[in-house]
């Protein structure tokens, strides 16, 4: 008998059907409502009590979805691809046309299709909320694609455990492997921070997705955050890909059913394996070299940034421009717009502790948001009250650290109070132990009485607002003498008080002031 | 010839499971006999080009599988049944026949109805959506067949094909080999030697991992004249033909 040609088939690969195929079957599937649920608890609920700003919404996206995104993908990857050993359907798929590693791929792109979309979906959900609370920006992409990248990467990389290593348990144990990763590598990170901050520890783990975000609030508000991390991590995860990829397509060679030892021609011939052999350490080399340049990461005080030098553009540091919003009231209060919905309760609360101290020498003009870890200049050198959003004035707290309906009460407003009457009483000076004196004390807790916001009840506290490692100034005078001092000051007429304070503010904040001298 | 086998061996270790088959098969129904590690299933493998022959030459459909792009070209114009046929539950019978359509490489044009017709064959067009789970092993079988036989193969290899069918399945699987035959080469491993008779023009004999008799049924009958055991003609052919290499053997 002649052989019959068949139509030959189009050069092109065309998996479409194959794929659709995989897509209806895959089981992910029957994770998705499991997915949201946790989407549901996890991120979204988080989100809801977050800063209203883009980049905080988009630390969320990795920091949190993405925890469980990968640990799930991985693991229903390593269901998929252990399929042909635990289905023992290896001896007819392998009498098919179809290369081996195409078969694979289109499982595997099924079930990175599936994660990919809960992924997409979620950040969407994510993002619209952003969306619909923050006044400034734009959603932030990069951390969308590592987030892909790495989705994407975790199912290939358990996919490949479980076509090489298929059973019943690859899938489990591919996740809690995935999950111990990934723990491991935010304890690293932890450690980077506060190597960062505290001085010198690796920045390696900077890769670990889910981390780029410089920890602060106003992240991505006065400078835009550079793609150095990303990019490091991009090319990380797309090594790992790569690498992963070129093993799965390595995989038939080692597990030709009945065959002990390794087939080159199982695997697609020659060609094909050099080419996935290529593709190791391609991969391989990608990811040691994103290893080695997230290894020379440095924080950037003055931006609050990560940058790689290799990767660095020097242009992201510039500022971001903005136009302030203003309050229009008698104290004139701005705000970045980031923050805009902020203004009117800052206003509100700065209006009668401006009132107190307008025309005294060193009073304050307005208040204007300054970047965070900028220190106030201090009072009597400047016309502008820089407050932040993580502590204002000499008291700590992070004033912006949620949305404003559920954050700002009484005591909120009251703290901005007391940062703005005790940065200027003491001029933002630091003393010896970083406190204000108990003359400062005296007359701001007297001041804040006029007003009718209580004195500080965190006693003697620092520019950080943390209690003082040893005993200051005001540790020397008892609770009781300060409080009697205030209640004197307070006493007067305001005419007596603001003559009192112009002719001795310049002395108060100098620390020349006794708490005996405090009329 | 659609196979040519020149001194095929297969080894696995120690064990020789296939032991110098020289054999050529063209068109018809070729059936493969033997009793348990004889080596069909080895020799079956080698012949759907999973395994590699340790040594000696194989030529299918006029090609050598050992080639990539030869061994691609043979896979499109292959059918295989396998002995134990995995399946995956969540599929139905209608998208298990085409995935394998699709992974034959035959023209995504053709593919919807060569799927139909090959459910059809094996009379399982009214389970065409159900549910693989849902079906018993006699229909499970069927799919199998039914994959096998989608791309229309020049080249069909059945591992005990009738294995859970029931007794007019298994008339009517006759008779769908026998049709199959009528252009193609099927090759049917198995134990059931009346499976032989009913449909196999031409019948191999194997024994640890040899080819010990070949010819048609009817000449397998022949051996059989004087020997006891067995129910049926062909099964005392098939029992004297086994004794007699036995003792060969043991000689």
């Amino acid at each position: 008998m002649t052989a019959v040609a068949l139509p030959r088939p189009g050069r092109r690969f065309r998996p479409a059907r194959t794929v659709r195929l995989e897509i209806k079957h895959s089981p992910v599937v029957w994770t998705l409502p499991a997915l949201a649920l946790i989407f549901y608890y996890d991120t979204y609920r988080t989100a809801l009590g977050q800063t209203p700003t883009w980049a905080n919404y988009a630390s969320l996206i990795n920091g949190h979805m993405l925890i469980y995104i990968c640990v799930v993908g991985s693991g229903l990857a390593a269901w998929a691809g252990a399929r042909e050993g635990r289905r023992k359907t290896g001896d007819l798929l392998a009498t098919t046309a179809r290369a081996p590693w195409a078969r694979q791929v289109t499982v595997l792109a099924a079930t990175a299709f599936w994660m990919v979309l809960a992924y997409l979906g979620e950040t969407t959900a994510i993002y619209v909320q952003a969306a619909r609370v923050s006044t400034w920006g734009s959603p932030p992409l990069w951390p969308v694609a590592v987030g892909v990248v790495c989705t994407v990467a975790a199912c290939a990389i358990g996919f490949t455990a479980g076509a090489l290593f298929p059973g019943r348990f690859i899938a489990p144990i591919v996740a809690v492997a995935v999950f111990a990763g990934e723990f491991v590598g935010f304890k690293a990170v932890d450690n980077t921070y506060d190597g960062a901050y505290g001085g010198g520890d690796s920045t390696n783990a900077l890769l670990v997705p889910g981390q780029g975000l410089p920890h602060l609030l106003e992240a991505g508000v006065f400078y835009r955050i550079p793609p150095d991390v990303y990019v490091a991590q991009l090319m990380f995860m797309g090594g790992l890909l790569l690498a992963t990829a070129g093993l799965l397509a390595l995989s038939p060679a080692a597990r030709v059913p009945g065959v002990r030892g390794v087939s080159l021609a199982a695997a697609g011939g020659r060609a094909l394996v050099t080419l996935a052999a290529v593709a190791v350490a391609g991969g391989v080399a990608a990811a040691a070299t994103a290893y080695a340049v997230a290894g020379t990461a440095q924080l950037n005080q003055q931006t609050g940034n990560w940058a790689i030098p290799a990767l660095h553009d020097a242009a992201t540091d510039r500022p971001v421009p903005y136009t302030p919003v203003c309050a229009s009231a008698a104290f004139r209060v701005c705000i970045h717009p980031a923050f805009a919905e902020f203004l009117d309760p800052v206003s509100a609360a700065l209006q009668p502790a401006a009132a107190e101290v307008a025309g005294l020498p060193g009073a304050p003009a307005r208040a204007e948001l300054a970047v965070n870890w900028a220190l106030p200049a201090a009072a009597g050198t400047t016309s502008v009250y820089a407050y932040s959003g993580t502590g204002t004035g000499g008291v700590g707290g992070s004033w912006f650290g949620g949305p404003p309906a559920e954050i700002i009460d009484a005591y909120w407003l009251q703290g901005v109070q007391q940062g703005f009457l005790f940065w200027f009483v003491d001029g933002a000076a630091v003393n010896a132990s970083g406190n204000p004196d108990p003359a400062q004390q005296a007359v701001a807790d007297a001041l804040l009485a006029k007003i009718g916001a209580p004195a500080p009840d965190l006693g003697p506290f620092t520019k950080a607002g943390t209690p003082p490692a040893s005993p200051g100034p005001a540790a020397q005078a008892s609770a009781a003498e300060i409080a009697a001092a205030a209640r004197r000051f307070g006493s007067l007429s305001t005419p007596a008080q603001r003559a009192w304070l112009t002719a001795h503010v310049a002395a108060l904040r100098a620390g020349r002031v006794t708490l005996a001298e405090v009329p | 010839m659609n196979i040519e086998l020149t001194d095929v061996t297969r080894t696995f270790g120690r064990n020789r499971a296939v032991d110098g088959v020289t054999l050529e098969v063209g068109p018809g129904v070729f059936g493969l006999l033997g009793p348990n590690g004889a080596g069909k299933t080895s020799l079956l493998r080698m012949l759907a080009t999973v395994l590699p022959p340790s040594s000696g030459t194989v030529r299918l459909l006029g090609r050598d599988p050992a080639g990539a792009a030869a061994k691609t070209e043979i896979r499109r114009r292959l059918g295989y049944l396998p002995q134990n046929l995995g399946y995956y539950p969540s599929f139905t019978v209608a998208e298990f026949v085409e995935y394998f359509a699709l992974l034959k490489e035959m023209p995504s044009g053709q593919v919807p109805k060569a799927v139909a017709a090959a459910i059809e064959r094996v009379d399982l067009g009214s389970k065409a959506r159900s549910r693989l789970r849902t079906l018993s092993g006699g229909m499970l079988r069927r799919v199998g067949i039914a994959q096998a036989i989608v791309n229309d193969p020049e080249l069909l290899l059945f591992d005990e094909p009738t294995a859970g069918l029931d007794p007019e399945q298994r008339v009517g699987f006759r008779a769908l080999m026998r049709d199959l035959g009528q252009q193609a080469t099927v090759v049917v491993s198995t134990h059931l030697v009346e499976d032989v008779g009913a449909a196999c023009s031409e019948v191999a004999l194997m024994a640890d991992g040899r080819v010990v008799f070949r010819g048609a049924p009817e000449e397998l009958t022949a051996q059989g004249a004087g020997h006891e055991v067995g129910d049926s003609p062909l099964e005392r052919g098939y029992s004297a033909v086994l004794a007699a290499s036995r003792k060969r053997v043991a000689a």
